[in-house]
């Protein structure tokens, strides 16, 4: 089920009331227990206080038929405070239903609470001992009241407590209900704001400004998703437009040819010549194709496989190797610095395909007769590979964006002779490093135009 | 060579069967994965091409009720480029694969590879018209007239010269003389054949190392060049 904040404040809300509640309920509750015991028990006392004077100075029975009928005065019709006097001499006792309350007559002195069977409430009593005096023998005086009145107001406090508390429950209810709904206008205000974010309208902000400081948080880290979300479109609209634009091309070229080839009756030969030209540009749509296959499959965070810890200076050996004729042809030296012990696990295969993608790119750009001095070096967590050429200097706006699909430092020169790639290269050589989850750099400084990559080292951990 | 093909788009069949059967090769043709599960069960071929997208049962079904019976050659086509895919080919006993697009030469060339496999040992001496080439001493005679190569020109020359007559594309010859198994847009085989070729053919006749625009090259005698 969805919960709805709302509802979960106000039961919060009520929740928290009634508990308040209920603790001053208890509280007050207790309190008032106590302050009626007391005051009960003060009244025992001072009854016994004014009964006990005259008894303890009573002498003999003259004085004991007078007391006795102060005794009923003071018991009241109710029967709620009751009078006993107990002794050896049955001319001076008073008091009856001693035997029916089942109370024990031979009870110690001090203050008690009897439990009376038949009675849903007990009785509070005090018992006093007083010795003979003269011809009055030994006596004991009990004086009992009815706690009924006692719990009765008890129990009228009790009910107005749950009374008051249930009230405060529903009152705290409604109220929080709108408070929560007043408290979270600004939330219901801000996701009108996201509904009205239009598809098209991608550089559209919510606004952060009218949002109290709790919301603002979000929706500054809502904008700042939407400005990725709009880099990466953006990314995504250029590079759909750059490979429409590449496949354009040679498909144009197909397309024309063909039709061309077919317009008119032709010879075996001149079919053979549009099928060769035909083929050429197949296979560099074919050769897009999978590299861009293999750039989507990296950019999915596929990581290399089948990792073998090499000796990276090999490797490079390996793939300069490759390029022998080419850098003869160009009159091109290469000098590969960096201890031969420096290993990494990588794939070979990848690994030579960033290796060739590099050196393609500096033969590309190096001066005839510039030497190209590769650089292996052992970084904290990882090895990282750069290539060095000397040639015309990329502008520092054009280097971060060296490594991105089909971009050129140039946009007006598309064929760049011989050597030139379909400006996936260096695209490669970053997809490359990030599935041996390493990085690419790339400086140009006095002259000198260094582009490399890493990998990962043996038992490092991806940052 | 008896191969058989199994894949639902036409075109490609089609071309697949004509330029096998252009290639010396006896090809039989199913349509989906049914009939290719039957063919490749009640007929013994030398190797079979399986698509792994087909109508009816997929390439991995056939493949594997193959396998419970038979160990013949298979060679997976598929236009999903994932590992997962290569992984549970090869896991289900494929002995290769290739990617859709991929070029006919190189379909070939694993044809080739997949029956050669376990063949007789190859000759020390090749012999292509009056060029010989001796894998022992690493040395290229012309009419008996020693060729001076460099080690990675006798390399290349050693790989054309062992598939005589058959047209290697740059791809092909770069992963056989430099192990770079890659498409790499670069013109290092253009260079190298450049030289090989200024080595072997320019001072003799007749020319052997052909330039096939578009797929590759190829070393061989051709009948228009001995008349000349």
């Amino acid at each position: 089920m969805k919960h709805s904040i709302t509802a979960r404040l106000v039961v919060m809300f009520s929740l928290a009331a009634l508990a308040t509640f209920s603790l001053i309920g208890v509280v007050l509750y207790g309190v008032l227990r106590n302050e009626l015991a007391r005051h009960q028990q003060e009244q025992l006392h001072t009854m016994m206080q004014d009964l006990e004077y005259p008894l303890a100075h009573m002498t003999n029975a003259a004085r004991w038929s007078r007391f006795q009928s102060r005794l009923d005065q003071m018991t009241p019709a109710n029967g709620s405070v009751r009078f006993w006097v107990l002794s050896d001499d049955p001319q001076f006792q008073y008091g009856k239903g001693l035997a029916e309350l089942q109370l024990p007559s031979n009870k110690a002195d001090g203050l008690e609470t009897i439990e009376i069977p038949q009675r849903s409430y007990p009785l509070h009593t005090i018992t006093r001992t007083i010795p003979a005096l003269q011809d009055r023998p030994a006596i004991r005086l009990i004086i009992a009241i009815d706690a009924e009145p006692y719990f009765h107001t008890l129990h009228t406090f009790l009910i107005a407590l749950i009374a008051l508390a249930l009230t405060t429950f529903l009152l705290v209810a409604l109220l929080g209900y709108w408070v929560a709904r007043a408290g979270l206008r600004p939330l219901k205000r801000l996701s009108n704001e996201a509904q009205a974010l239009h598809p098209r309208a991608l550089s559209q902000r919510l606004n952060v400004a009218s949002l109290p400081t709790e919301l603002s948080d979000l929706a500054t880290a809502l904008n700042g998703a939407l400005s990725r979300l709009e880099g990466a479109y953006k990314q995504l609209e250029a590079f759909n437009a750059d490979v429409a634009h590449e496949l354009r091309t040679p498909l144009t070229n197909l397309i024309g040819e063909t039709q061309v080839a077919l317009s008119r009756p032709r010879t075996a030969p001149q079919f053979e010549e549009v099928l060769q030209s035909n083929l050429e540009e197949l296979d560099r749509l074919r050769s897009i194709i999978n590299d861009m296959l293999f750039l989507a499959r990296a950019d999915q965070g596929e990581a290399a496989t089948g990792l073998v810890d090499t000796p990276i200076r090999q490797e490079v050996s390996m793939t300069v190797d490759f390029f022998e004729f080419l850098l003869d042809e160009m009159r091109l030296t290469v000098r590969i610095v960096g201890d031969e012990h420096i290993c990494a696990p990588i794939d070979t295969s990848l690994f030579r395909r960033a290796m060739t993608n590099l050196m393609q790119n500096a033969i590309q750009h190096s001066r005839p007769g510039a030497e190209i001095v590769i650089t292996i070096a052992r970084l904290v967590n990882s090895v990282s590979i750069t290539v060095s050429n000397s040639g015309t200097p990329v502008d520092a706006v054009h280097l971060p964006r060296l490594f991105d699909r089909f971009y050129r430092v140039d946009p007006a020169r598309n064929d760049l002779g011989p050597t030139h790639g379909h400006g996936l290269g260096l695209a490669i050589v970053k997809a490359v490093a990030s599935m041996h989850g390493g990085q690419v750099f790339a400086q140009s400084q006095d002259g000198v135009t260094t582009i490399g990559f890493s990998v990962l080292a043996r038992g490092a951990r991806p940052a | 060579m008896k191969i058989l093909i199994v894949e639902d788009e036409q075109k490609t069949a089609d071309y697949l069967r004509k330029g096998l059967t252009e290639q010396g090769c006896a090809v039989d043709l199913a349509h989906n994965g049914i009939d290719g599960q039957h063919l490749a069960l009640q007929q013994d071929y030398d190797v079979i091409v399986l698509d792994v997208m087909l109508p009816g049962m997929d390439g991995f079904s056939v493949l594997r009720s193959l396998r419970t019976i038979k160990q013949t050659p298979v060679i997976m086509l598929t236009a999903r480029d994932r590992i997962e895919d290569r992984v549970k080919g090869l896991h289900d006993g494929a002995d290769d694969y290739l990617v859709k697009p991929f070029s006919f030469l190189e379909l070939l060339a694993r044809l080739q590879a997949l029956t050669r496999r376990g063949r007789a040992q190859e000759p020390v001496q090749l012999r292509v018209g009056n060029l010989s080439v001796d894998l022992i001493s690493r040395k290229a005679y012309r009419n008996n007239t020693r060729i001076d190569l460099t080690a990675k020109e006798f390399s290349l020359l050693a790989v054309l010269a062992r598939r005589k007559g058959e047209i290697l594309s740059k791809t092909a010859i770069a992963e056989l003389v430099w192990d770079m198994n890659f498409d790499s847009n670069v013109n290092v085989v253009e260079v190298a054949i450049k030289r090989l070729r200024a080595k072997i053919d320019t001072a003799f006749s007749p020319k052997l190392l052909h330039t096939i625009r578009g797929m590759g090259y190829v070393l061989e005698v051709r009948e228009d060049e001995r008349v000349e």
